[in-house]
């Protein structure tokens, strides 16, 4: 790509597509924050979504591996920032059969989302050697147990967390929109960054010929170990700033309706490019944002729009099962963002210019 | 590995001068004109006309990637095809494996494909589920282990106990239960011993001689010239050269020139 | 101590067969189409819902008439959706019955509320006897002998008759079925259906067990079924019904005979063993060789 003979515009391509998904995400959180409080919270919630979508793709688009537990480390991210925030006083009636260091282990919220996102990175790294070796549908169902196990320990093990079932509360309200938004436009610049280094090429290569990659020597499962810890501490962070939003943490809401919204966000858009999960959690949350109100009667002019109550979910889903039965790539294909006004555009059929 | 292309084109203008001059519509033969097969866009077979008559057996060689089994699925519409398949007169193109079957035509596919866990019974019973008739069932069943005697003493046995040579002859068996007009056949010697190799090839000459159509992919070059009545020689997707019996001595020439 | 533990065996026997049975209609559509059906799961409930509904009128009609709707249930999402995506990988196909099984349970929701809806379905099956001193659930027994009988059935079917030859081949190797003249929309058809019978007797185990049904009713034990059916080897029917029979099994000893504060954690344990046996025996328990899964 560095020696391409062509125009400046296609070595720019790859930057103009981060900085069109950078814009897309600005463009939208401002329009949205004109739209009253109870749109302005669903788009915080619809960031941090977009959070952990960006954590899926990194390690599904990169290894074209299907995981089913990232919401697993969404969860601990979730978790830490909980233990690390609310109040130690608090700490101790709601939550006192905690291990006793934990009391008085305290941290500024910011440090703490660091920390949960470094907790995150960690499980996916300690888990990482035993479920990388695996592929396909095993891969699938390993993920999912990893789900599985962390989602029964956070629920029961009260040395860690609340007592059964019961919910973390008290967590302090200081994340706004706009910090929420500079979070997820992070996460997008880390992914971008991540995608241009040497574990995240050779994995992509990989994924599009196994064979020969194999028979270059590229150790697929270490590769695969990075990616897993790099996606691993981006979701992390989505948790943190997830219990930050949320401000309850409860490990029934960390599960699998959340493994599915996600996965489905990321279908939607299309798992093999960064535009996919920024597009498709977007679209995916605009869609939902309209439906909501339509539920509630949405007026434009004379008329008034209505959907019945609980049609909203079925609309999602319908839209769902509807792109994997006519578009199965999602709605970018697969392809990233290029720069609009190029005469060398790639030819139809081969790979888009940044090497997704 | 070079090929020259002008010599292919003429080549190929021989063959459908061949194929069309023959007798094309004597019925119970195969003849597939302008065959194209790709795969995600990228050519395997590229066009190719050829003709088997009843009674005949036709040779299809060329290195590997050439594009001889995927000229076979094609035949079958076991993958994505076009160009024209006629059987009867009929065209089958668009036709899945299924009906192409029902309408005549069987494949030995490549490494046998026995149903490893069902016993040699089942698997010649399988071969038949194209069939509806109760009495050619029986027929057909007594030829083919007339022809493989071997299938009759192993009936319950697991196919997949049999050694690669019988797997062959049961895979063969299995083919011969729809009663083809026109049996094809992907590498049957692929990995057999030189006896279990004759077995099949004699058994293949007793089909030919039944008057069905035998079109017959294989990697042993002069064999196959010898066995066939024709063989043709695939390259890249085409085919370049037509052969006779008499070439079988020639085939070291044909290795350098081929085979690289 | 003898009696509890004649006990447990035979609850432990009747989970694992239940599961068994699940893991099995996953694994016999696996086999053919690489689908591993996890909207198998509202196939469970439609039928558990038409037995709630129907019972009153008699188990003669509440019981044929919820295998007639898992069975249509099973049929409409092969044509519906899983005929379209023929080309798709298994990633794409599970991904796709995720999205449907989550479609459906909001419709069942719309239909039918959140709230579960209740029946006194086979009540009499939820009594326990006293048999020399060991005290056993009858419905435990009744499933051990539904689940025996349709076992016996299906390995009949698959053996004796033309049709179940033939699903046996396309399971085993679909392409080479198809080459040899099975006509693949047949026998994808016959294998939803079954697989649909099979999820009607899972329903009615489960609906006699709880007695109530809501729309996430058969999503608990669909996640079990899918988990044992590919630890035991989804590629093999024998392998998804043994996987899933271990996984019931475990489950139910654990919960018998762990310690309350460690018993919360049963479903854990049988995740890590999962995970540990993926590791050793990626294709399956019952799979020759560490080769992956064909997928």
């Amino acid at each position: 790509m560095t020696t391409s003979p062509r125009g400046l515009w296609y070595r720019l391509g790859p930057i103009w597509s981060l900085v069109s998904l950078l814009a897309i995400v600005y463009v939208v959180t401002l329009i949205n924050s004109f739209l009253g409080e109870s749109v302005q919270v669903q788009l915080q919630y619809a960031l941090v979504n977009l959070i952990i979508v960006v954590a899926l793709q990194i390690f599904i688009g990169t290894s074209g591996v299907l995981s089913f537990g990232h919401v697993a480390f969404v969860a601990v991210g979730a978790w830490t920032v909980g233990l690390l925030t609310i109040d130690p006083e608090l700490k101790r009636n709601l939550l006192p059969d905690l291990f006793p260091f934990l009391f008085d282990l305290n941290a500024p919220w910011l440090v703490a989302v660091v920390i949960g996102g470094v907790v995150g990175g960690l499980l996916a790294l300690v888990v990482s050697p035993v479920l990388m070796r695996l592929n396909g549908l095993q891969a699938g169902i390993a993920t999912f147990a990893l789900l599985g196990v962390v989602n029964q320990v956070l629920t029961y093990w009260s040395s860690v967390g609340p007592r059964s079932g019961q919910s973390m509360v008290g967590i302090p309200d200081v994340l706004n929109l706009q910090t929420t938004m500079l979070f997820a436009m992070a996460a997008i610049v880390a992914a971008w960054l991540f995608q241009r280094t040497r574990p995240s090429r050779l994995l992509r290569a990989a994924r599009e010929d196994g064979i020969a990659a194999a028979s270059s020597g590229i150790n697929v499962v270490s590769q695969r170990i990075i990616v897993f810890a790099v996606s691993g501490i981006v979701a992390g962070v989505a948790g943190g700033l997830f219990a930050l939003t949320n401000r309850v943490v409860q490990s029934s809401q960390l599960n699998i309706e959340l493994t599915f919204v996600t996965l489905a966000m990321l279908v939607l858009g299309g798992m093999l490019s960064l535009s996919g999960a920024v597009i498709g959690t977007l679209v995916f949350s605009l869609v939902d944002v309209l439906l909501v109100r339509m539920q509630n009667g949405l007026e434009i002019g004379a008329y008034v729009v209505s959907v019945p109550q609980g049609a909203r979910a079925i609309i999602l889903g319908l839209i769902l099962v509807g792109m994997l039965l006519f578009r199965p790539s999602g709605i970018t294909g697969g392809r990233e963002f290029v720069w609009p006004f190029r005469s060398d555009r790639p030819l139809p059929g081969m790979p888009p210019t940044n090497e997704s | 590995m070079s090929i020259d292309d002008n010599a292919s084109i003429d080549d190929d203008a021989s063959i459908v001068d061949d194929a069309r001059s023959g007798s094309g519509q004597r019925g119970r033969g195969l003849r597939v004109e302008g065959l194209e097969v790709a795969y995600g866009g990228v050519p395997a077979v590229r066009g190719i006309d050829l003709e088997v008559k009843a009674g005949e057996a036709v040779g299809l060689i060329g290195p590997n990637g050439a594009g001889k089994s995927s000229t076979l699925l094609g035949i079958m519409g076991a993958v994505a095809r076009s160009g024209r398949v006629l059987v009867k007169g009929e065209d089958l193109a668009g036709f899945p494996p299924e009906k192409v079957v029902r309408r005549g035509v069987a494949l030995v596919p490549e490494g046998r494909h026995v149903f490893a866990e069902l016993s040699v019974a089942d698997n010649l019973r399988l071969g038949a589920v194209a069939r509806r008739d109760r009495t050619g069932y029986s027929e057909a069943m007594e030829h083919v282990l007339t022809l493989f005697p071997m299938l009759r003493d192993f009936g319950h046995r697991q196919a997949g106990l049999l050694s690669g040579g019988q797997q062959q002859q049961l895979a063969i068996g299995r083919a011969l239960m729809s009663d083809p007009d026109i049996l094809l056949l992907d590498e049957p010697s692929l990995g057999l011993s030189p006896t279990a190799v004759d077995t099949v090839f004699e058994a293949l000459d007793v089909i030919r001689a039944a008057g069905k159509a035998v079109l017959v992919v294989e990697q042993r070059a002069e064999f196959t010239i010898a066995f066939c009545d024709r063989t043709f020689v695939l390259h890249d997707g085409e085919i370049t050269l037509t052969l006779s019996p008499e070439d079988a001595e020639k085939v070291d020439v044909l290795t350098k020139a081929y085979f690289g | 101590m003898t009696g509890q533990l004649i006990q447990s065996l035979v609850d432990a026997l009747s989970a694992g067969a239940t599961l068994g049975l699940a893991a099995l209609s996953i694994g016999l559509v696996f086999g053919v189409i690489r689908l591993a059906n996890f909207a198998q799961a509202e196939i469970i409930t439609a039928s558990a819902y038409c037995l709630i509904f129907t019972w009153q009128l008699g188990w003669f009609i509440a019981v044929p008439l919820s295998m007639l709707v898992a069975v249509a249930m099973s049929l409409l999402m092969e044509f519906a959706v899983f005929s379209r995506m023929r080309s798709a990988n298994p990633a794409t196909l599970l991904i796709a019955s995720f999205g449907l099984s989550f479609l459906l349970q909001r419709v069942y929701e719309l239909m039918f509320s959140n709230n579960v809806r209740t029946a006194p379905v086979a009540s009499g099956l939820a009594q326990t006897v006293e048999f020399a001193g060991v005290r056993i659930q009858l419905l435990s027994v009744a499933t051990i002998t539904i689940a025996g009988l349709l076992l016996l059935g299906l390995h009949l079917f698959l053996s004796r008759t033309s049709m179940g030859l033939q699903l046996k081949a396309a399971a085993a190797d679909f392409r080479t079925a198809r080459l040899v003249g099975i006509p693949a929309g047949r026998v994808i058809a016959l294998s939803f259906a079954l697989s649909g019978i099979l999820a009607a007797a899972v329903a009615f185990v489960l609906t006699v067990q709880s007695g109530a049904v809501g729309p996430t009713f058969g999503v608990q034990i669909t996640i079990l079924a899918l988990v044992g059916a590919v630890i035991g080897g989804i590629d093999k029917i024998s392998g998804s019904l043994a996987g899933g029979f271990l996984v019931g099994f475990v489950t139910s000893l654990l919960a018998t005979w762990l310690p309350q504060e460690m018993s919360n954690f049963k479903d854990a344990y049988v995740f890590v063993l999962v995970i540990g046996v993926l590791l050793f025996r990626p294709s399956g328990l019952l799979i020759k060789g560490r080769g992956v899964a064909r997928t």
